[in-house]
C-alpha cells in the first residue's frame, strides 16, 4: 500500500501533463470537468487523503509533499477562479505551472517520514493548507494575467484581481494559524528568519497590489493602468516563488518550506 | 502645510511605494542575516527592543534593512490608520453600511496587531537556554522563580527521530510550589504571563538526562491574538461581502 499509492501520484502527473500538452498544441477541453486537468487533480486529491492516512499527518512536510501541494492548490484554483468560458483561456499557461511542480516533485526522494513533534499539531495543516491555497490562486493570477496581457479581456481581468485578493485572503489566514502555532511552540508569535520576512514580504506586496486596484489611472503612480496591474501580478508569483523555494533552497532559515 | 500632509499619510500612492520600501528592506535582510550569523543569530534570544539596543547601534551598516522594515512598518501602520479615519467621517455621516466599514475594521486589526507587538518588543522577556538534568534546579531569569525538571520522557522512532518528548517540571518560588505541569511541544506551561516551552534534550556527560527550555513573556500575546482574528473573519467578511466583485 505504501508504495501502491505512488501510482495515483504518477498517474496525476500524466493527466497534468496530457492536460498541458494538449493545451499547447491548442487543443481545448469542451468544459472544466471534462478535461484532463479535471482527472488529475481527483487522482491528485485521492493520492494526497491516502498519503495523509498512512503516515498519520497531513502530507505537507519536505520538499516533495510541498511541490505536490502547490501543484494540487494551483489546479485546484484552475477550476476555482478560471471554470468559465471567459477565462478559460488562461488554462494553456495555467496547466504549466500545474504540471511543473508537479514534474518536479517526481524527481524527489518520496518516502514516507515521521513529522517531528514540534509539527505534529492541527496548526501544521492548518497554516501551510492556507499558505499553498494562497500559493496555488498567486499561481493562477500569474496565467489570467498573462492571458490579459496576451489577449485582453474584462472577464480575465476581473479574474486575475479576484486571484489576488483570494489569495492574499487564504495567505493572510495561514499566516495568522503560523503565528499562534509558533506562539504555542517557541513562545513568539514571530521569529526573525529569512522565511518569516519573505512571508511578510509577500503579504505586504499583494496587500499593495489590491489596494492599487482603487488608485485612478494615471494618478500618482503615472503609467498605472490595467496592464501595469496585470504585470504586478505576475511578478506576484515571482515574489511567492522566492518565498516558498527560493529562501529554503538559497538561503539558509530554520523554518523550511 | 497640514492639508499636504494629511493627504500624503492618507494616500494610497504613499502605500504603495512604502510596500515596496518594505519589500526591498526585508529581501535585503534575509540576505544580511544569512552574510553576519554572528550578529543576527541571537535575534530571538532576547526582546527586539534590546537587541536592536545593542546590536542595531553598534553595527549600523549591516542592520540598516532593519532601521528600513520598521521605519516602512510605522509608516505602513499610520497610513491605514490614517485613511480609516479619513474615511470613516463621511461613512457615518452617509449610508453606514457593513460593506463599507469592513476595510477598516482590517486596517484597525492590523493597527492592533503592530501596536502589540510592539508591546511585546519593548515590555516583554526572554529567557533562553534554560538547561538543566532531571532531578535537577534552575533559576528562571530575574523572576525569583527555580524550575525544577522532574522527569523527562523521550520516545523514539526506529528510524531514530524523537516521536515524542514531555517533561514533568515544577516552578517554586523559595521552596513553595507555585506551578507543576508537564511542559511538550506546543504545549508550554504558563505561569503569571510566562510560558515554559521544552526546547531540546539529551544526556549529561555523566550519563542523566537534561532538557533545555526558554521562559518567554509576551505582554502583547493576547492582543495580537485578538487582532489577528479580527482581521482574518473582517477580511473574510468583505470577500462574501463583495460576492463576485473584485472587492
Amino acid at each position: 500500500m505504501v508504495g501502491a499509492h505512488l501510482v495515483l501520484f504518477w498517474l496525476s502527473l500524466v493527466a497534468y501533463g496530457a492536460e498541458a500538452g494538449l493545451q499547447l498544441g491548442g487543443i481545448r477541453p469542451a468544459s472544466p470537468r471534462r478535461s484532463a486537468l479535471f482527472g488529475g487533480l481527483l487522482l491528485h486529491a485521492l493520492f494526497l487523503g491516502v498519503r495523509w492516512v498512512l503516515s498519520g499527518h497531513a502530507p505537507m512536510a519536505g520538499l516533495f509533499e510541498s511541490l505536490t501541494v502547490f501543484s494540487f492548490c494551483t489546479a485546484l484554483s484552475a477550476f476555482f477562479l478560471c471554470g468559465t468560458e471567459g477565462t478559460m483561456s488562461a488554462w494553456m499557461p495555467l496547466s504549466v505551472l500545474v504540471a511543473l511542480p508537479q514534474a518536479g516533485a517526481a524527481l524527489l526522494d518520496k518516502r514516507l517520514t515521521p513529522l517531528y513533534p514540534a509539527l505534529d499539531t492541527p496548526w501544521f495543516a492548518t497554516h501551510v493548507g492556507l499558505s499553498f491555497l494562497g500559493y496555488g490562486l498567486f499561481a493562477a493570477g500569474l496565467a489570467l494575467s498573462w492571458t490579459y496581457l496576451r489577449h485582453g479581456g474584462d472577464e480575465v481581468y476581473r479574474a486575475a484581481g479576484r486571484s489576488a485578493l483570494y489569495g492574499f485572503s487564504a495567505f493572510s489566514a495561514g499566516m495568522v494559524c503560523g503565528g499562534i502555532w509558533a506562539f504555542y511552540a517557541w513562545g513568539s508569535y514571530w521569529i526573525w528568519t529569512p522565511k518569516e520576512i519573505w512571508s511578510v514580504v509577500l503579504w505586504v506586496y499583494y496587500a499593495a497590489l489590491t489596494h492599487l486596484k482603487f488608485l485612478p489611472a494615471g494618478r500618482g503612480w503615472p503609467g498605472w493602468g490595467r496592464r501595469l496591474e496585470m504585470q504586478a501580478t505576475a511578478a506576484g508569483y515571482f515574489v511567492m516563488l522566492a518565498t516558498f523555494l527560493g529562501v529554503s533552497l538559497l538561503l539558509r532559515s530554520s523554518h523550511s518550506f | 502645510m497640514i492639508g499636504a500632509v494629511w493627504r500624503f499619510l492618507t494616500s494610497l500612492t504613499t502605500f504603495a511605494w512604502v510596500g515596496l520600501f518594505f519589500c526591498a528592506a526585508g529581501a535585503a535582510g534575509s540576505v544580511a542575516m544569512g552574510r553576519y550569523p554572528e550578529l543576527f543569530s541571537d535575534m530571538d534570544a532576547q526582546i527586539l527592543v534590546g537587541w536592536f539596543a545593542r546590536k542595531g547601534f553598534a553595527a549600523p551598516g549591516p542592520t540598516l534593512w532593519l532601521y528600513g522594515l520598521l521605519l516602512a512598518t510605522a509608516l505602513l501602520a499610520v497610513n491605514a490608520t490614517c485613511c480609516t479615519v479619513d474615511r470613516l467621517v463621511p461613512i457615518f455621516r452617509g449610508n453606514v453600511t457593513l460593506r463599507r466599514l469592513l476595510p477598516h475594521v482590517v486596517h484597525l486589526a492590523f493597527l492592533g496587531v503592530v501596536l502589540s507587538h510592539l508591546a511585546g518588543a519593548m515590555y516583554g522577556d526572554r529567557i533562553p537556554g534554560l538547561a538543566v538534568p532531571e532531578g535537577g534546579f534552575v533559576p528562571v531569569g530575574e523572576t525569583g522563580w527555580v524550575l525544577e525538571l522532574n522527569r523527562l520522557d523521550v520516545a523514539m522512532a526506529p528510524e531514530g527521530y524523537p516521536r515524542d518528548f514531555s517533561a514533568a517540571v515544577t516552578l517554586y518560588r523559595d521552596v513553595t510550589p507555585v506551578a507543576r505541569g508537564v511542559v511538550r511541544a506546543n504545549e508550554p506551561l504558563f505561569h503569571e504571563g510566562y510560558g515554559v516551552y521544552l526546547k531540546t534534550f539529551g544526556p549529561t556527560p555523566w550519563g542523566a538526562p537534561y532538557a533545555v527550555f526558554d521562559a518567554n513573556r509576551d505582554p502583547g500575546a493576547v492582543a495580537i491574538l485578538a487582532c489577528s482574528v479580527l482581521f482574518t473573519v473582517a477580511n473574510l467578511l468583505v470577500l462574501v461581502t463583495a460576492g463576485g466583485d473584485d472587492a
